[in-house]
Protein backbone atom coordinates (compact mmCIF):
# COMPACT_ATOMS: atom_id res chain seq x y z
CA UNK A 1 0.00 0.00 0.00
CA UNK A 2 2.41 2.49 0.76
CA UNK A 3 4.43 1.37 -2.79
CA UNK A 4 1.34 2.10 -4.15
CA UNK A 5 0.71 5.64 -2.72
CA UNK A 6 4.72 6.36 -3.65
CA UNK A 7 4.44 5.17 -7.07
CA UNK A 8 1.55 7.63 -7.72
CA UNK A 9 3.33 10.61 -6.33
CA UNK A 10 6.39 9.97 -8.21
CA UNK A 11 3.64 9.24 -11.60
CA UNK A 12 2.27 12.52 -10.59
CA UNK A 13 5.36 14.40 -10.96
CA UNK A 14 5.94 14.66 -14.42
CA UNK A 15 1.93 15.59 -14.31
CA UNK A 16 2.95 18.59 -12.62
CA UNK A 17 5.19 19.88 -15.23
CA UNK A 18 3.23 19.73 -17.46
CA UNK A 19 0.71 21.44 -15.36
CA UNK A 20 3.10 24.52 -15.06
CA UNK A 21 3.30 24.63 -19.20
CA UNK A 22 -0.39 24.96 -19.15
CA UNK A 23 0.01 27.53 -16.42
CA UNK A 24 2.31 29.86 -18.48
CA UNK A 25 0.16 29.26 -21.20
CA UNK A 26 -3.06 30.16 -19.37
CA UNK A 27 -1.29 33.69 -18.17
CA UNK A 28 0.22 34.61 -21.71
CA UNK A 29 -3.93 34.35 -22.50
CA UNK A 30 -4.53 36.19 -20.23
CA UNK A 31 -2.47 39.00 -20.94
CA UNK A 32 -2.75 38.83 -24.35
CA UNK A 33 -6.41 39.28 -24.52
CA UNK A 34 -7.69 43.26 -25.06
CA UNK A 35 -9.57 43.83 -22.11
CA UNK A 36 -11.00 46.92 -24.02
CA UNK A 37 -12.77 44.94 -26.92
CA UNK A 38 -14.52 43.05 -24.19
CA UNK A 39 -15.28 46.12 -22.36
CA UNK A 40 -16.99 48.33 -25.81
CA UNK A 41 -20.72 47.60 -25.88
CA UNK A 42 -23.33 48.64 -28.03
CA UNK A 43 -24.08 51.94 -25.30
CA UNK A 44 -20.76 52.77 -26.34
CA UNK A 45 -20.90 52.15 -30.12
CA UNK A 46 -24.04 54.34 -30.42
CA UNK A 47 -22.25 57.13 -28.29
CA UNK A 48 -19.22 57.28 -30.48
CA UNK A 49 -21.69 57.60 -33.42
CA UNK A 50 -23.33 60.01 -32.01
CA UNK A 51 -20.41 62.62 -31.34
CA UNK A 52 -19.30 61.85 -35.12
CA UNK A 53 -22.12 62.96 -36.24
CA UNK A 54 -22.71 65.56 -34.28
CA UNK A 55 -18.95 67.07 -35.06
CA UNK A 56 -19.71 66.92 -39.13
CA UNK A 57 -22.90 68.65 -38.31
CA UNK A 58 -21.46 70.95 -35.78
CA UNK A 59 -18.08 71.83 -36.02
CA UNK A 60 -17.26 70.96 -39.64
CA UNK A 61 -19.99 71.29 -41.45
CA UNK A 62 -20.87 75.10 -39.93
CA UNK A 63 -17.53 76.14 -40.28
CA UNK A 64 -17.59 74.98 -44.46
CA UNK A 65 -21.04 76.78 -44.27
CA UNK A 66 -19.11 79.53 -43.00
CA UNK A 67 -16.30 79.63 -45.45
CA UNK A 68 -19.17 79.08 -48.38
CA UNK A 69 -20.71 82.45 -47.47
CA UNK A 70 -17.88 84.53 -46.44
CA UNK A 71 -16.76 83.32 -49.91
CA UNK A 72 -19.28 84.05 -51.55
CA UNK A 73 -19.76 87.75 -50.09
CA UNK A 74 -15.58 88.47 -50.91
CA UNK A 75 -16.36 87.39 -54.12
CA UNK A 76 -19.94 90.14 -54.74
CA UNK A 77 -18.06 92.80 -52.94
CA UNK A 78 -14.65 92.81 -55.51
CA UNK A 79 -17.08 91.59 -58.14
CA UNK A 80 -19.53 94.80 -57.55
CA UNK A 81 -17.99 96.96 -55.23
CA UNK A 82 -14.10 96.73 -56.13
CA UNK A 83 -14.22 95.76 -59.62
CA UNK A 84 -17.55 96.24 -61.21
CA UNK A 85 -17.15 95.64 -64.60
CA UNK A 86 -19.16 98.16 -65.80
CA UNK A 87 -17.41 100.68 -64.05
CA UNK A 88 -14.34 99.35 -65.66
CA UNK A 89 -15.59 99.38 -69.20
CA UNK A 90 -17.81 102.95 -68.22
CA UNK A 91 -13.83 104.63 -67.19
CA UNK A 92 -12.25 102.61 -70.40
CA UNK A 93 -15.15 104.49 -72.71
CA UNK A 94 -14.71 107.99 -70.34
CA UNK A 95 -11.12 107.40 -71.57
CA UNK A 96 -11.55 107.08 -75.30
CA UNK A 97 -14.11 109.93 -75.27
CA UNK A 98 -12.16 112.21 -73.61
CA UNK A 99 -9.12 111.79 -76.10
CA UNK A 100 -11.44 112.46 -78.48
CA UNK A 101 -12.73 115.43 -76.83
CA UNK A 102 -9.26 117.05 -75.87
CA UNK A 103 -6.99 115.56 -78.19
CA UNK A 104 -7.54 117.02 -81.57
CA UNK A 105 -7.92 120.62 -79.94
CA UNK A 106 -4.77 120.31 -77.60
CA UNK A 107 -3.16 119.13 -80.55
CA UNK A 108 -3.89 122.13 -82.86
CA UNK A 109 -3.66 124.46 -80.30
CA UNK A 110 0.00 122.89 -79.62
CA UNK A 111 0.36 122.82 -83.54
CA UNK A 112 -0.16 126.87 -84.00
CA UNK A 113 2.94 128.48 -85.26
CA UNK A 114 3.82 131.93 -83.37
CA UNK A 115 6.47 133.24 -85.85
CA UNK A 116 6.03 137.20 -86.27
CA UNK A 117 9.27 138.28 -87.63
CA UNK A 118 8.88 140.04 -91.20
CA UNK A 119 12.18 140.95 -92.26
CA UNK A 120 14.32 138.15 -94.47
CA UNK A 121 17.44 138.10 -91.25
CA UNK A 122 14.94 137.67 -87.98
CA UNK A 123 12.41 135.63 -90.11
CA UNK A 124 15.31 133.19 -90.51
CA UNK A 125 16.44 133.06 -87.25
CA UNK A 126 13.11 132.55 -85.93
CA UNK A 127 12.21 129.41 -88.28
CA UNK A 128 15.48 128.16 -86.69
CA UNK A 129 14.78 128.61 -82.75
CA UNK A 130 11.14 127.86 -83.13
CA UNK A 131 11.36 124.92 -85.46
CA UNK A 132 12.04 122.16 -82.79
CA UNK A 133 14.80 120.45 -84.64
CA UNK A 134 17.71 119.71 -82.81
CA UNK A 135 19.35 119.29 -86.48
CA UNK A 136 19.31 122.72 -86.94
CA UNK A 137 21.21 124.31 -84.40
CA UNK A 138 24.21 124.11 -86.53
CA UNK A 139 22.86 126.83 -89.07
CA UNK A 140 22.05 129.33 -85.60
CA UNK A 141 25.13 130.84 -85.30
CA UNK A 142 25.40 132.78 -88.66
CA UNK A 143 21.58 133.54 -88.68
CA UNK A 144 22.45 134.82 -85.07
CA UNK A 145 25.11 136.95 -86.13
CA UNK A 146 23.31 138.28 -89.59
CA UNK A 147 20.66 139.78 -86.88
CA UNK A 148 22.64 140.49 -83.83
CA UNK A 149 25.74 141.37 -85.48
CA UNK A 150 29.80 140.37 -84.50
CA UNK A 151 31.66 141.00 -81.03
CA UNK A 152 33.52 144.02 -82.11
CA UNK A 153 37.06 143.77 -83.33
CA UNK A 154 39.72 144.63 -81.08
CA UNK A 155 39.80 147.81 -82.77
CA UNK A 156 36.76 149.10 -81.82
CA UNK A 157 36.70 148.33 -78.40
CA UNK A 158 38.51 147.03 -75.32
CA UNK A 159 38.95 143.71 -74.14
CA UNK A 160 36.58 143.50 -71.35
CA UNK A 161 33.63 145.07 -73.34
CA UNK A 162 34.39 142.43 -75.82
CA UNK A 163 34.84 139.77 -73.48
CA UNK A 164 30.91 140.88 -72.29
CA UNK A 165 29.62 141.00 -75.77
CA UNK A 166 30.61 138.07 -76.68
CA UNK A 167 29.15 136.20 -73.46
CA UNK A 168 25.73 137.68 -73.56
CA UNK A 169 26.38 136.56 -76.95
CA UNK A 170 26.67 133.44 -76.20
CA UNK A 171 24.52 132.91 -73.08
CA UNK A 172 21.79 134.05 -75.51
CA UNK A 173 22.59 131.27 -78.28
CA UNK A 174 23.11 128.65 -75.93
CA UNK A 175 19.00 129.49 -74.20
CA UNK A 176 17.81 130.09 -77.70
CA UNK A 177 19.48 126.60 -78.63
CA UNK A 178 18.14 124.95 -75.38
CA UNK A 179 14.89 125.76 -76.27
CA UNK A 180 14.94 124.53 -79.32
CA UNK A 181 15.94 121.31 -77.35
CA UNK A 182 13.19 121.55 -75.17
CA UNK A 183 10.61 121.88 -77.83
CA UNK A 184 11.96 118.73 -79.34
CA UNK A 185 11.73 117.37 -75.82
CA UNK A 186 8.08 118.30 -75.20
CA UNK A 187 7.10 117.24 -78.92
CA UNK A 188 8.52 113.54 -77.21
CA UNK A 189 6.77 114.06 -74.06
CA UNK A 190 3.35 114.87 -75.80
CA UNK A 191 3.93 111.66 -77.76
CA UNK A 192 4.42 109.44 -74.40
CA UNK A 193 1.26 111.03 -72.66
CA UNK A 194 -0.72 110.56 -75.47
CA UNK A 195 0.24 106.99 -75.44
CA UNK A 196 -0.08 106.40 -72.08
CA UNK A 197 -3.85 107.63 -71.98
CA UNK A 198 -4.27 105.10 -75.21
CA UNK A 199 -3.17 102.47 -73.79
CA UNK A 200 -5.21 103.14 -70.28
CA UNK A 201 -8.45 103.21 -72.77
CA UNK A 202 -7.88 99.32 -72.79
CA UNK A 203 -6.39 98.88 -69.58
CA UNK A 204 -7.68 96.48 -66.90
CA UNK A 205 -7.36 97.62 -62.75
CA UNK A 206 -4.10 95.44 -62.95
CA UNK A 207 -2.26 97.01 -65.72
CA UNK A 208 -3.33 100.10 -64.66
CA UNK A 209 -0.99 101.18 -61.92
CA UNK A 210 2.20 99.91 -64.52
CA UNK A 211 0.72 102.58 -66.83
CA UNK A 212 0.73 105.52 -63.37
CA UNK A 213 3.89 104.39 -62.79
CA UNK A 214 5.02 104.88 -66.79
CA UNK A 215 3.33 107.84 -66.69
CA UNK A 216 4.97 108.88 -62.88
CA UNK A 217 8.10 107.90 -65.19
CA UNK A 218 7.83 110.12 -67.96
CA UNK A 219 6.81 113.02 -66.00
CA UNK A 220 10.24 112.66 -63.66
CA UNK A 221 12.03 112.89 -67.55
CA UNK A 222 9.61 116.17 -67.69
CA UNK A 223 10.70 117.58 -64.43
CA UNK A 224 14.53 117.16 -65.08
CA UNK A 225 13.70 118.64 -68.66
CA UNK A 226 12.30 121.78 -67.27
CA UNK A 227 15.09 121.66 -64.56
CA UNK A 228 17.57 122.12 -67.52
CA UNK A 229 15.40 124.78 -68.89
CA UNK A 230 15.69 126.74 -65.60
CA UNK A 231 19.33 126.10 -65.25
CA UNK A 232 19.31 127.95 -68.83
CA UNK A 233 17.13 130.83 -67.63
CA UNK A 234 19.73 130.78 -64.40
CA UNK A 235 22.87 131.02 -66.05
CA UNK A 236 20.96 134.07 -68.83
CA UNK A 237 19.44 136.23 -65.74
CA UNK A 238 22.78 135.53 -63.74
CA UNK A 239 25.03 136.98 -67.08
CA UNK A 240 22.99 139.62 -66.82
CA UNK A 241 22.89 141.06 -63.44
CA UNK A 242 27.24 140.15 -63.69
CA UNK A 243 26.80 142.57 -67.03
CA UNK A 244 25.32 145.35 -64.68
CA UNK A 245 27.83 144.91 -62.47
CA UNK A 246 30.56 145.01 -64.43
CA UNK A 247 29.52 148.27 -66.61
CA UNK A 248 29.57 149.86 -63.03
CA UNK A 249 33.02 148.52 -62.19
CA UNK A 250 34.01 150.31 -65.48
CA UNK A 251 32.17 153.42 -64.90
CA UNK A 252 34.55 153.69 -61.22
CA UNK A 253 37.50 152.77 -63.71
CA UNK A 254 36.55 155.38 -65.71
CA UNK A 255 35.47 158.39 -63.01
CA UNK A 256 39.22 156.96 -61.39
CA UNK A 257 40.95 157.28 -65.03
CA UNK A 258 38.78 160.69 -65.30
CA UNK A 259 40.34 162.16 -62.12
CA UNK A 260 43.77 161.26 -62.65
CA UNK A 261 43.63 162.69 -66.19
CA UNK A 262 42.33 166.20 -64.85
CA UNK A 263 44.51 166.68 -61.80
CA UNK A 264 47.12 165.95 -64.03
CA UNK A 265 45.67 168.86 -66.45
CA UNK A 266 45.37 171.16 -63.43
CA UNK A 267 49.09 170.62 -61.94
CA UNK A 268 50.32 170.84 -65.61
CA UNK A 269 48.22 173.97 -66.77
CA UNK B 1 1.71 -5.21 -15.72
CA UNK B 2 -1.68 -3.57 -14.40
CA UNK B 3 -0.33 -1.32 -12.60
CA UNK B 4 1.76 -0.24 -15.35
CA UNK B 5 -1.70 0.28 -17.23
CA UNK B 6 -3.30 2.36 -14.64
CA UNK B 7 -0.52 4.48 -14.01
CA UNK B 8 -0.42 5.22 -18.01
CA UNK B 9 -4.32 5.58 -17.96
CA UNK B 10 -4.35 7.93 -14.90
CA UNK B 11 -1.52 10.05 -17.08
CA UNK B 12 -4.26 9.88 -19.90
CA UNK B 13 -7.05 11.29 -18.32
CA UNK B 14 -4.75 13.73 -16.21
CA UNK B 15 -3.65 15.43 -19.63
CA UNK B 16 -7.12 15.16 -21.66
CA UNK B 17 -8.89 17.40 -18.30
CA UNK B 18 -6.33 19.96 -18.30
CA UNK B 19 -6.18 20.88 -22.20
CA UNK B 20 -9.69 20.58 -21.38
CA UNK B 21 -9.40 23.19 -18.58
CA UNK B 22 -6.94 25.22 -21.03
CA UNK B 23 -9.20 25.26 -23.94
CA UNK B 24 -11.98 26.25 -21.83
CA UNK B 25 -9.99 28.72 -20.15
CA UNK B 26 -8.82 30.32 -24.23
CA UNK B 27 -12.33 30.23 -24.95
CA UNK B 28 -14.02 32.49 -22.03
CA UNK B 29 -10.86 34.70 -22.11
CA UNK B 30 -11.32 35.48 -26.01
CA UNK B 31 -12.96 39.03 -26.76
CA UNK B 32 -16.72 39.50 -27.10
CA UNK B 33 -16.36 41.25 -30.39
CA UNK B 34 -14.52 38.48 -31.95
CA UNK B 35 -17.52 37.01 -31.67
CA UNK B 36 -19.49 39.39 -33.10
CA UNK B 37 -16.94 39.94 -36.45
CA UNK B 38 -18.24 37.18 -37.94
CA UNK B 39 -21.65 38.68 -38.63
CA UNK B 40 -23.75 37.20 -36.19
CA UNK B 41 -24.01 39.73 -33.48
CA UNK B 42 -26.58 42.66 -33.59
CA UNK B 43 -24.11 45.19 -33.17
CA UNK B 44 -23.59 44.72 -36.52
CA UNK B 45 -26.72 46.53 -37.75
CA UNK B 46 -25.92 49.38 -35.66
CA UNK B 47 -22.23 49.77 -36.98
CA UNK B 48 -23.90 49.82 -40.24
CA UNK B 49 -26.84 52.04 -39.87
CA UNK B 50 -24.19 54.16 -37.90
CA UNK B 51 -21.51 54.22 -40.94
CA UNK B 52 -24.42 54.71 -43.32
CA UNK B 53 -24.94 57.58 -41.82
CA UNK B 54 -22.11 59.35 -41.66
CA UNK B 55 -21.70 58.50 -45.33
CA UNK B 56 -24.57 60.77 -45.45
CA UNK B 57 -23.90 63.68 -43.69
CA UNK B 58 -20.40 63.69 -45.61
CA UNK B 59 -21.99 63.74 -48.64
CA UNK B 60 -24.66 66.76 -47.78
CA UNK B 61 -22.61 68.77 -44.88
CA UNK B 62 -19.33 68.04 -46.04
CA UNK B 63 -19.44 67.44 -49.80
CA UNK B 64 -21.82 69.93 -51.27
CA UNK B 65 -20.29 73.06 -49.19
CA UNK B 66 -16.92 72.07 -50.53
CA UNK B 67 -18.22 72.06 -53.97
CA UNK B 68 -19.60 75.53 -53.60
CA UNK B 69 -16.67 76.74 -52.43
CA UNK B 70 -15.06 75.23 -55.36
CA UNK B 71 -17.23 76.57 -57.60
CA UNK B 72 -17.12 80.03 -55.71
CA UNK B 73 -13.19 79.97 -55.95
CA UNK B 74 -13.29 79.08 -60.01
CA UNK B 75 -15.34 81.69 -60.23
CA UNK B 76 -13.06 83.94 -58.12
CA UNK B 77 -9.71 83.14 -60.27
CA UNK B 78 -11.68 83.16 -63.61
CA UNK B 79 -12.61 86.71 -62.77
CA UNK B 80 -9.54 87.84 -61.52
CA UNK B 81 -7.52 86.34 -64.83
CA UNK B 82 -10.10 88.13 -67.34
CA UNK B 83 -11.22 90.68 -65.52
CA UNK B 84 -8.85 92.38 -62.60
CA UNK B 85 -4.99 90.93 -64.23
CA UNK B 86 -5.55 89.70 -67.55
CA UNK B 87 -2.06 88.81 -68.61
CA UNK B 88 -2.36 90.22 -71.60
CA UNK B 89 -3.34 93.91 -70.54
CA UNK B 90 0.03 93.21 -68.16
CA UNK B 91 2.07 92.23 -71.26
CA UNK B 92 0.66 95.57 -73.13
CA UNK B 93 1.83 98.12 -70.06
CA UNK B 94 5.39 95.97 -69.91
CA UNK B 95 6.10 96.47 -73.85
CA UNK B 96 4.71 99.82 -73.47
CA UNK B 97 7.71 100.63 -71.15
CA UNK B 98 9.83 98.72 -73.74
CA UNK B 99 9.31 101.22 -76.32
CA UNK B 100 9.15 104.00 -73.80
CA UNK B 101 13.04 103.21 -73.09
CA UNK B 102 14.06 104.00 -76.58
CA UNK B 103 12.19 107.41 -76.28
CA UNK B 104 13.48 108.11 -73.18
CA UNK B 105 17.29 107.63 -74.50
CA UNK B 106 16.31 109.58 -77.69
CA UNK B 107 15.48 112.74 -75.88
CA UNK B 108 18.37 112.23 -73.43
CA UNK B 109 20.41 112.44 -76.55
CA UNK B 110 18.46 115.54 -77.71
CA UNK B 111 19.53 117.53 -74.56
CA UNK B 112 23.13 116.60 -74.89
CA UNK B 113 23.34 118.26 -78.06
CA UNK B 114 26.11 121.12 -77.82
CA UNK B 115 24.50 125.15 -77.52
CA UNK B 116 28.63 126.27 -76.12
CA UNK B 117 28.62 129.46 -78.73
CA UNK B 118 31.23 131.77 -77.36
CA UNK B 119 33.96 132.49 -79.83
CA UNK B 120 36.73 134.40 -78.11
CA UNK B 121 39.02 132.78 -74.86
CA UNK B 122 38.02 134.13 -71.72
CA UNK B 123 34.14 133.57 -72.32
CA UNK B 124 35.08 130.30 -73.47
CA UNK B 125 36.59 129.21 -70.07
CA UNK B 126 33.25 130.70 -68.60
CA UNK B 127 30.93 129.38 -70.88
CA UNK B 128 32.71 125.61 -70.97
CA UNK B 129 32.53 125.58 -66.50
CA UNK B 130 28.69 126.52 -66.90
CA UNK B 131 27.75 124.02 -69.78
CA UNK B 132 29.58 121.28 -68.39
CA UNK B 133 26.98 119.70 -66.14
CA UNK B 134 29.62 118.67 -63.89
CA UNK B 135 29.58 119.99 -60.01
CA UNK B 136 33.85 119.71 -60.09
CA UNK B 137 34.16 121.97 -62.25
CA UNK B 138 32.07 124.82 -59.87
CA UNK B 139 35.67 125.97 -57.88
CA UNK B 140 36.37 127.36 -61.15
CA UNK B 141 33.64 129.54 -61.74
CA UNK B 142 34.65 132.31 -59.50
CA UNK B 143 37.93 132.80 -61.54
CA UNK B 144 36.43 132.52 -64.94
CA UNK B 145 34.06 135.45 -63.55
CA UNK B 146 36.80 137.40 -62.39
CA UNK B 147 38.36 136.93 -65.44
CA UNK B 148 35.32 138.41 -67.35
CA UNK B 149 33.61 140.78 -65.84
CA UNK B 150 36.60 141.85 -63.29
CA UNK B 151 36.63 142.25 -59.24
CA UNK B 152 35.22 144.39 -56.60
CA UNK B 153 36.82 147.87 -57.68
CA UNK B 154 39.53 149.36 -55.02
CA UNK B 155 38.31 151.34 -51.98
CA UNK B 156 39.75 153.94 -54.03
CA UNK B 157 37.67 153.90 -57.00
CA UNK B 158 34.10 153.62 -55.15
CA UNK B 159 32.35 154.70 -51.67
CA UNK B 160 32.16 151.98 -49.58
CA UNK B 161 28.02 151.55 -50.25
CA UNK B 162 28.76 150.88 -53.99
CA UNK B 163 31.68 148.43 -53.42
CA UNK B 164 29.28 146.62 -51.18
CA UNK B 165 26.61 146.75 -53.77
CA UNK B 166 28.91 145.32 -56.67
CA UNK B 167 30.32 142.57 -54.34
CA UNK B 168 26.57 141.58 -53.43
CA UNK B 169 25.78 141.67 -56.91
CA UNK B 170 28.89 139.60 -58.03
CA UNK B 171 28.18 136.96 -55.25
CA UNK B 172 24.64 136.53 -56.83
CA UNK B 173 25.65 136.10 -60.47
CA UNK B 174 28.41 133.98 -59.83
CA UNK B 175 25.68 131.47 -57.08
CA UNK B 176 23.55 132.05 -59.23
CA UNK B 177 26.02 130.24 -62.09
CA UNK B 178 27.16 127.67 -60.12
CA UNK B 179 23.49 126.62 -59.28
CA UNK B 180 22.77 126.82 -63.22
CA UNK B 181 25.48 124.06 -63.31
CA UNK B 182 24.22 121.49 -60.36
CA UNK B 183 20.38 121.87 -61.49
CA UNK B 184 21.84 120.79 -64.76
CA UNK B 185 23.82 117.45 -62.95
CA UNK B 186 21.04 116.65 -61.09
CA UNK B 187 18.74 116.93 -63.84
CA UNK B 188 21.09 114.08 -65.76
CA UNK B 189 20.74 111.80 -62.44
CA UNK B 190 16.99 112.19 -62.88
CA UNK B 191 17.01 111.05 -66.50
CA UNK B 192 19.44 108.21 -65.22
CA UNK B 193 16.91 106.93 -62.77
CA UNK B 194 13.98 107.24 -64.77
CA UNK B 195 15.19 105.27 -67.31
CA UNK B 196 16.61 102.25 -64.57
CA UNK B 197 12.44 102.72 -63.14
CA UNK B 198 11.58 102.22 -66.64
CA UNK B 199 14.00 99.26 -67.16
CA UNK B 200 12.40 97.75 -63.76
CA UNK B 201 9.28 98.23 -64.69
CA UNK B 202 9.16 96.05 -68.19
CA UNK B 203 9.68 92.89 -65.48
CA UNK B 204 7.71 93.95 -63.02
CA UNK B 205 4.53 92.50 -61.86
CA UNK B 206 1.03 94.44 -60.82
CA UNK B 207 2.09 93.24 -57.37
CA UNK B 208 5.40 94.95 -57.45
CA UNK B 209 4.40 97.71 -59.38
CA UNK B 210 2.90 99.25 -56.54
CA UNK B 211 6.70 99.24 -54.98
CA UNK B 212 8.23 101.11 -58.48
CA UNK B 213 5.47 103.64 -58.17
CA UNK B 214 6.55 104.37 -54.83
CA UNK B 215 9.81 105.04 -55.41
CA UNK B 216 8.81 106.75 -58.85
CA UNK B 217 6.62 109.59 -56.63
CA UNK B 218 9.59 109.94 -54.17
CA UNK B 219 11.52 110.68 -57.36
CA UNK B 220 9.30 113.34 -58.40
CA UNK B 221 8.94 115.01 -55.29
CA UNK B 222 12.43 114.99 -55.29
CA UNK B 223 12.81 116.53 -58.62
CA UNK B 224 9.94 119.17 -57.65
CA UNK B 225 12.03 119.98 -54.55
CA UNK B 226 15.45 120.62 -56.99
CA UNK B 227 13.10 122.88 -59.81
CA UNK B 228 11.64 124.64 -56.26
CA UNK B 229 15.23 125.42 -55.33
CA UNK B 230 15.91 126.55 -58.89
CA UNK B 231 13.10 128.65 -58.95
CA UNK B 232 14.51 130.36 -55.65
CA UNK B 233 17.93 130.98 -57.11
CA UNK B 234 16.18 132.75 -59.79
CA UNK B 235 13.95 134.64 -57.49
CA UNK B 236 17.12 135.86 -55.90
CA UNK B 237 18.72 137.00 -58.55
CA UNK B 238 15.59 138.90 -59.93
CA UNK B 239 15.74 140.38 -56.60
CA UNK B 240 19.46 141.82 -56.54
CA UNK B 241 18.51 143.27 -59.99
CA UNK B 242 15.46 145.00 -58.41
CA UNK B 243 17.35 146.07 -55.35
CA UNK B 244 20.33 147.39 -57.70
CA UNK B 245 17.55 149.43 -59.49
CA UNK B 246 16.89 150.87 -56.43
CA UNK B 247 20.24 151.60 -55.18
CA UNK B 248 21.02 153.50 -58.54
CA UNK B 249 17.96 155.79 -57.51
CA UNK B 250 19.28 156.41 -54.52
CA UNK B 251 22.70 157.12 -55.44
CA UNK B 252 21.01 159.55 -57.41
CA UNK B 253 19.46 161.31 -54.98
CA UNK B 254 22.58 161.30 -52.85
CA UNK B 255 24.51 162.72 -55.48
CA UNK B 256 21.98 165.50 -55.98
CA UNK B 257 21.98 166.63 -52.81
CA UNK B 258 25.71 167.36 -52.60
CA UNK B 259 25.81 169.06 -56.07
CA UNK B 260 22.96 170.38 -54.46
CA UNK B 261 25.01 171.95 -51.25
CA UNK B 262 28.09 172.36 -53.09
CA UNK B 263 26.62 174.51 -55.91
CA UNK B 264 24.80 176.62 -53.02
CA UNK B 265 28.47 177.16 -51.37
CA UNK B 266 30.00 178.17 -54.68
CA UNK B 267 27.41 180.30 -55.00
CA UNK B 268 27.07 181.94 -51.42
CA UNK B 269 31.50 181.55 -52.19
CA UNK B 270 30.79 184.40 -55.03
CA UNK B 271 28.55 186.94 -53.69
Amino acid sequence: MKQRALALIHGLRPSFRGGKRWLLLLLLTVALAPPSARAAGIGDILTLFKSITSTIQGAIGGALSGIQTLNSTINNFRQQIIWPLAQINQARAFVASTRSQYGGLMFQIQAIRNNSATLTNPTQLESVFRNGQSGSIGQFQPLYTNVYGNVPSSNDARPVQRNMVDMDDALAQGSLKTTVLSDQTTEGMLALADSIEQQSATAAPGSAPMLAIQAGISELESQAYLAKVLASELRQEAAKLAHQNSLLKQGAASTRNLQNQVQQVLTHP
Amino acid sequence: MKQRLLIRGWRFIRNAMALGLALVVVVLMLPSKARSQLGLDPCCAIISAGLSTISNLLNSVVAKPLGAIQQLEQQSANFEQQVVFPVTAINQARGMAGQFQGQFVQMRQIFQVPVASATLATPQQLEQSLLSRNPGTVPQITNNYAALYGTVMPSTDAPQPVRDLVDMTDAEAQAAMKKAVEIDALADLELQAAEQINQQLQTAAPGSASILEAQTSAWLVRANAYTQSAMAELVRVRSIELANTGAQVKFSAAHTSTLYNSGGLLLQGAH
